[in-house]
């Protein structure tokens, strides 16, 4: 029943409801779907912006790459772990006065948490960590390696794809769990509690603290920040490649894929995009409710 | 209408007189409880009832006349009938019956109608209606239905199921209900036999002679003094538990925990019910004396039987010289329990440090215990010995005692359990708040839900660091909370099985299912009909037979309360708490109610 089939009548139709009229029920005339409106308001996006965020993407994976070269070492025992305790010493000191350098500028924090504080959360970290480490070691004696293994690579997996990617400053609870348990199931396999205390230091710094210095990068420095992602990167691969080729090859081919290929996939999908919009939609709140916060 | 009247057995053949009995309020019957004899006067007749109405307190009345014509005593019957003038009731029965007939006939006059009328009314209708016979009264052709009962069986007999506290109120209670309670209570009518010197003589059940036993007399003259020294007895005894130094805190708690001391109550409480001089005043608390004093009188006996078996032939020498070996034995399968559990039991991998460490606490306790055994072990034959002699107080006190024993030997085993438990308990729920804290979430208390929550830095750390720890122990944990849950539960049904034949001899009752069995007229359940002859010239006559309580009935009905244990959880509830660690008592006991 379209158009055509309604006889001419000197009352036009109109659309409502609470009106009985003479067209049946089913009766459009020739303004339907005038109100249809198709892909309306989709973000364009540039090839090369894209890259930049996902290399954020890729940072993270790179990072994930660098704590396990760092077991790897200490497993061969290439590596003692005084001198990673020290590195990561060293590391953390440098770390926070960077975060120090770059929040004196913007100085609009909510919340300034004193030296103090900080201080007692090193402290906490630090003796619970030395306490639990004998313990921690000869968690996973009884359980076999390849169970172990499998653990943690499911662990980290879910670590990277709960990552806030977005907002990585506070930490995700479930991303940073789940790397600190692969870290907890790693550290057991080394050979001594000293090893473990070393490795789950090193595991705090990497995935606790890392992430709040590259939310301020982020903030911040832009243009350092995306040289600091690229370094990384090659880091990555680098440490990688030093002790198994074919893993520095699987994290090349990753990072590229990541960086390179899905930001493409992504620009050039977007020509199927077919969205409609219309008066039908559900409503949307655009109210700015922040207004109440204060 | 139909007007049923209720005759005794007794009376079909009695000579002629009055019918006395009680009109049943709210229905349309009467029971016929005796018949006074021709020749008496109506003044004393009138005195007797009175007399008999103030000593039973049920409503007797002179419900008509009754007529069995011998020979040479014609022209009675008219006499009988000017009687309704005398005794002035709403209705009056003229019941006549024919020496050689089966049936009765029977006329009912209504007092309103004068008295003349109805007699000329009722000789026409007997003129008309003579071929066709009848037992029809006036225009309202009543037909009346003579139901036959047997008088001393519905006199001992109660029937179920009993209310209380509805005495008064009569006019809405069942006919039969009523008719039982009526022939209960006229006892004092049946005390006249013939061979009484009174004014009046009467025929009822027992109008051949009362019969007593020799037995019961004297036992009821004995009981009186017994009872007060019962009394005496029982006042004695709860002052001594009430001196001040028994209810102290741990002695009233240990008191409360053990069954031999619950037994004790109980059976003291039993003894109280018991020793009360008076007669029971209902029928329920008849049977539960009853009940109560066979029940112990059957315990004592056991008992004795018990102490006869155990104190002959030196049983209790071997009986302790088998303890301590026992003792031993059992501790020595818990070390090589302990033992294969800190190696790796059925392959299962456990955290060796953490299995040490618990295995050797475990196995520390019972190198304390063995010990404890071995310095008791000089005593035990002395305590058997004494011990056994309680049960000459009843075989539910050498249950209670044997079930203590059982308790106390196994004591080691409850405080593994205990440990066990409370480790596993804690384990589990620090588990379930840091698999939360894991995933982001918290528990709202105020809601009693699970709700999102953004953690510190710190509190992050220190919650996996923790959740790893306890995850990677629980399979040693709950191994160990496995096999102790299962030897206390082991324990727990053994000493369950004990309870449950204790509070079968408690509360069984004995008597009553005795009587079912010897007297089953004494317990009705309801009453059957017979039909016992349907002549057309005459009413109509059933026989009413006592229909016995069912032997189920009867043990629901009468059964004594007691402290009966029985178990607390449903299985689902059951498995929950094993599975969550909390600690199972699964046996509840429930305090006795004051009926």
């Amino acid at each position: 029943m379209g158009p055509d089939g309604a006889p001419g009548q000197a009352v036009p139709w109109r659309k409502v409801l609470w009106e009985r009229q003479s067209f049946p029920d089913n009766y459009v005339d020739q303004r339907f779907l005038e109100e249809l409106r198709r892909n309306e308001g989709i973000r364009q996006y540039r090839y090369w912006a894209v890259v930049k965020e996902a290399g954020f993407v890729g940072q993270q994976l790179s990072c994930v790459a660098i704590f396990i070269t760092f077991w790897l070492y200490m497993e061969e025992g290439l590596l003692t772990p005084e001198t990673l305790l020290w590195t990561s010493l060293l590391c953390a000191l440098l770390g926070y006065g960077l975060h120090q350098a770059l929040t004196s500028q913007t100085d609009s924090c909510s919340e300034p948490r004193t030296r103090l504080a900080d201080l007692q959360s090193a402290a906490i970290f630090l003796s619970f960590t030395f306490g639990f480490s004998p313990v921690l070691k000869t968690l996973t004696e009884s359980v076999s390696t390849d169970t172990v293994y499998a653990m943690s690579a499911v662990m980290l997996l879910a670590h990277l794809l709960s990552f806030p990617y977005s907002q990585p400053s506070p930490p995700g609870s479930l991303s940073l769990n789940a790397a600190l348990f692969a870290s907890v199931c790693l550290a057991s396999r080394l050979p001594g509690a000293l090893h473990t205390f070393a490795m789950l230091s090193c595991a705090l710094l990497v995935f606790a603290l890392w992430p709040c210095l590259l939310q301020r990068m982020r903030e911040n420095a832009p243009c350092q920040f995306t040289g600091m992602c690229v370094g990384v990167c090659i880091g990555g691969v680098g440490g990688l490649g030093s002790q198994t080729l074919g893993g520095a090859v699987l994290l090349s081919l990753a990072l590229v894929s990541v960086t390179l290929l899905c930001p493409l996939l992504l620009v050039w999908l977007q020509r199927h995009k077919d969205n409609i919009h219309g008066p039908w939609d559900e409503a949307e709140i655009h109210e700015d409710l922040s207004r109440f916060l204060h | 209408m139909v007007l049923k009247v209720f005759f005794p057995q007794c009376c079909n053949r009695a000579d002629s007189g009055l019918l006395v009995g009680r009109w049943i309020t709210g229905h349309d019957s009467a029971v016929v409880l005796a018949v006074i004899h021709y020749p008496f006067i109506p003044g004393q007749v009138k005195q007797y009832i009175q007399q008999m109405q103030a000593q039973s307190g049920v409503e007797l009345t002179v419900l008509g006349s009754w007529s069995l014509p011998k020979e040479g005593q014609e022209g009675i019957e008219s006499f009988l009938r000017d009687l309704s003038t005398i005794f002035p009731q709403e209705r009056w029965l003229q019941i006549r019956r024919q020496m050689g007939k089966m049936g009765f006939t029977c006329e009912v006059l209504n007092r309103h109608q004068s008295g003349g009328a109805a007699q000329e009314k009722a000789k026409k209708k007997k003129n008309e209606e003579e071929e066709e016979g009848g037992g029809d009264g006036e225009e309202e052709e009543e037909k009346v239905i003579f139901v036959h009962y047997e008088q001393r069986k519905v006199m001992l007999s109660q029937i179920h199921p009993i209310d209380s506290g509805e005495t008064d109120d009569k006019t809405a209670a069942p006919e039969l209900k009523q008719m039982f309670q009526t022939v209960a209570r006229s006892q004092p009518l049946f005390f006249m036999d013939k061979y009484d010197d009174g004014p009046l003589k009467s025929t009822h059940w027992q109008s051949d002679g009362r019969e007593a036993s020799i037995l019961v007399e004297l036992m009821k003259q004995a009981s009186v003094p017994l009872c007060l020294l019962l009394s005496w007895l029982l006042n004695m005894w709860t002052w001594i538990c009430d001196i001040r130094i028994f209810s102290l805190l741990p002695l009233r708690f240990l008191s409360s925990k053990l069954s031999t001391c619950v037994q004790l109550s109980h059976r003291t409480e039993h003894m109280r019910t018991l020793s009360s001089p008076k007669a029971a005043a209902s029928h329920t608390l008849f049977m539960r004396k009853a009940n109560i004093l066979v029940s112990v009188l059957v315990d004592v006996a056991l008992g004795v039987l018990l102490i006869w078996w155990l104190y002959r032939d030196d049983h209790i020498a071997m009986l302790a010289n088998m303890l301590v070996p026992a003792a031993d034995h059992v501790a020595r399968k818990l070390e090589e329990l302990l033992q294969w559990l800190m190696g790796a039991p059925a392959g299962l991998k456990m955290n060796r440090a953490l299995d040490q460490v618990l295995g050797r606490f475990f196995l520390y306790h019972i190198h304390l215990w063995i010990s404890y055994i071995h310095l008791m072990s000089p005593f035990i034959e002395g305590l058997l010995w004494y011990g056994g002699l309680s049960a000459c107080l009843g075989l539910s006190f050498a249950l209670s005692l044997l079930s203590d024993m059982v308790a106390l030997f196994t004591f080691h085993i409850y405080c593994f359990y205990v440990y066990g438990a409370r480790l596993y308990c804690l384990k589990i729920y620090g588990l379930s708040s840091l698999w939360r804290l894991f995933r982001g979430k918290k528990w709202n208390v105020l809601r009693q839900r699970v709700d999102s929550c953004s953690y510190d830095l710190d509190q992050l750390f220190i919650g996996t660091l923790l959740f790893t720890i306890l995850l990677f122990l629980l399979p040693t944990t709950a191994l160990y909370y496995l096999v102790f849950t299962l030897l206390r539960m082991v324990v727990v049904l053994f000493q369950g099985v004990l309870h449950l034949s204790l509070d079968f001899i408690n509360s069984f009752p004995l008597f009553a299912v005795g009587l079912r069995i010897t007297r089953p007229y004494r317990l009705a359940e309801g009453v059957k009909f017979r039909v016992l002859c349907e002549e057309p010239g005459s009413a109509l006559h059933l026989l009413m037979e006592i229909n016995p309580l069912k032997c189920s009935t009867v043990v629901q009905t009468y059964r004594t309360p007691t402290y009966s244990c029985y178990p607390r959880d449903s299985w689902a509830a059951l498995v929950k708490k094993l599975f969550v660690g909390e600690l199972i008592y699964p046996w509840r006991r429930k305090t006795t109610k004051a009926d």
